[in-house]
């Protein structure tokens, strides 16, 4: 019994994981962008809970408004078209990003 | 100095120590608090310099462009960062914060101290920080500060009250020294009166001379008991006590026979209950006192035509008279020189204080029983 549920986890991970390469890391190439947003995220909204939501909120309707990237950023990279990802996607998406990158976990 | 001008002194002592001894508490228990609350003004202060230096430091780490944060730890403080849902990011402490409405608290002889950021570097929206509390020295030095004023207030109030009460020992003094005088002055004349009575060949008189004899030889027994207190008073209780084994049967009897003349005056019988050869050690002079008093006490206050009864056994003497009695109040104070209950009757008020001098030098245990109407009955028990 443990084996199915071992492989399935597993299995799950893995396709987690290429959702989230082929979905996120297909733009965003590079791990400095990622810390980049994950910085100005944690410094605006300072929880998980929030910042997890202000991302949502963003990829789902983007706008000057709810971006929390310096002007001169948006002026030359503009604003990004809003996610084709349905909510849950999404959700799994952020859990993902949220859990490899966030600051917290990464302080010693 | 007099008993009654020590009990005074003790008094007002007591009272103007203690109030003393109040205010002082009070000024040393606020003056510690005001320096408490000093101190963690000290503390807070030194925390809130902390915060900032750490909020820069957090600044600095937020924008390092690395892949691990490293905390900025101090030596002298510890410190914690939550979040704005107040989860826990980071800590040097073992505290777990619950309440952040509180921006100073103290626990386990540690500072705490709460401020919020607005800009969330490391995602930090409250930084406790964490220090130990300075202890506050000032304790003993109070404690023996109070002491030295509590001494200095007991010397000079000792001498305020000696110089407050100087006119009432000047009167008690005057007084004291008339008695003494009029003491002095009276034996000459009392020794004179009994002595040519007792030589008065009574048998050559008639009826009516003899009736006026008795009454002077009576009249001179008064004087020459009041006479006799006085001087126990003022020399006897003074001297050195010069015991024997009495018999105190014997004594009784005589001092009975030597007040009959005065308890026929009243009318009155006595009612004898005396064991034989009752023996006791003490000064003859001063237990005739103590008897003499106790008698001329029931003499003097029993009504008219009515019985004393005297007890004496083994272990206790018991006179009872069936007088107008005296209260539970004034019972308690009829041992106070110069105290009288009944102004009718003569005397200086002497009695009791005599009676309770020689019984307190024998270690005699007095008992008073007295209903008001009825009487009263004395006990000496040793």
């Amino acid at each position: 019994m443990v084996k199915p549920l071992l492989f399935i986890f597993l299995f799950l991970s893995i396709l987690d994981a290429s959702s989230f390469k082929e979905n996120c890391i297909v733009c965003h190439s590079n791990g400095y962008q990622f810390n980049m947003f994950m910085k100005k995220y944690t410094l605006k909204y300072s929880s998980e809970k929030r910042v997890k939501k202000a991302i949502f909120e963003y990829l789902k309707h983007p706008s000057f408004k709810k971006s929390v990237l310096p002007y001169g950023f948006l002026n030359r990279f503009g604003i990004k078209e809003e996610s084709f990802l349905d909510d849950e996607e999404l959700i799994d998406m952020i859990d993902i990003y949220y859990e490899k990158y966030n600051m917290k976990s990464k302080i010693y | 100095m007099y008993k009654s001008e020590k009990h005074t002194i003790f008094y007002v002592l007591g009272l103007y120590l203690s109030s003393t001894l109040l205010l002082i508490a009070t000024l040393f228990i606020s003056y510690y608090f005001y320096q408490k609350e000093q101190l963690k003004y000290e503390e807070v202060k030194e925390l809130k310099k902390f915060t900032l230096d750490l909020t820069d430091k957090l600044l600095e780490v937020h924008e390092d462009d690395t892949i691990k944060y490293k905390y900025p730890i101090s030596k002298n403080y510890k410190s914690a960062i939550y979040d704005i849902d107040k989860k826990l990011i980071f800590s040097t402490f073992d505290l777990k914060i619950d309440d952040f409405d509180k921006e100073i608290f103290i626990k386990n002889d540690k500072i705490y101290y709460i401020s919020s950021l607005k800009t969330h570097y490391l995602g930090t929206a409250y930084i406790v920080i964490q220090k130990d509390m300075k202890p506050l020295d000032i304790l003993n030095n109070l404690i023996i500060l109070a002491l030295i004023v509590v001494f200095i207030t007991i010397i000079t109030s000792f001498f305020l009250v000696k110089i407050v009460l100087k006119p009432m020992r000047n009167t008690l003094y005057l007084l004291d020294n008339f008695i003494k005088d009029t003491t002095h002055e009276l034996n000459t004349p009392i020794t004179t009166i009994l002595t040519n009575i007792e030589t008065l060949d009574s048998n050559n008189c008639d009826e009516k001379s003899f009736k006026k004899l008795e009454r002077i030889k009576i009249a001179s027994m008064s004087i020459s008991n009041l006479y006799d207190d006085l001087v126990y008073l003022l020399l006897n209780h003074k001297k050195p006590s010069e015991n024997e084994e009495l018999n105190i049967s014997d004594i009784l009897k005589n001092r009975v026979l030597y007040f009959t003349l005065m308890a026929n005056v009243k009318k009155l019988e006595f009612n004898l209950d005396i064991e034989e050869n009752v023996k006791f050690i003490a000064d003859k002079l001063k237990f005739e006192r103590l008897i003499d008093n106790i008698l001329s006490n029931a003499i003097k206050y029993t009504k008219v035509s009515t019985t004393i009864e005297i007890v004496l056994r083994k272990d206790r003497l018991s006179v009872a008279d069936q007088g107008k009695g005296m209260s539970k109040g004034e019972i308690e104070d009829i041992y106070i020189k110069y105290v009288r209950f009944d102004k009718v009757q003569g005397g200086f008020g002497l009695g009791y204080s005599i009676i309770k001098s020689v019984a307190d030098e024998y270690m005699i245990d007095v008992n008073i029983d007295s209903e008001l109407n009825i009487g009263t009955k004395v006990t000496l028990t040793w």
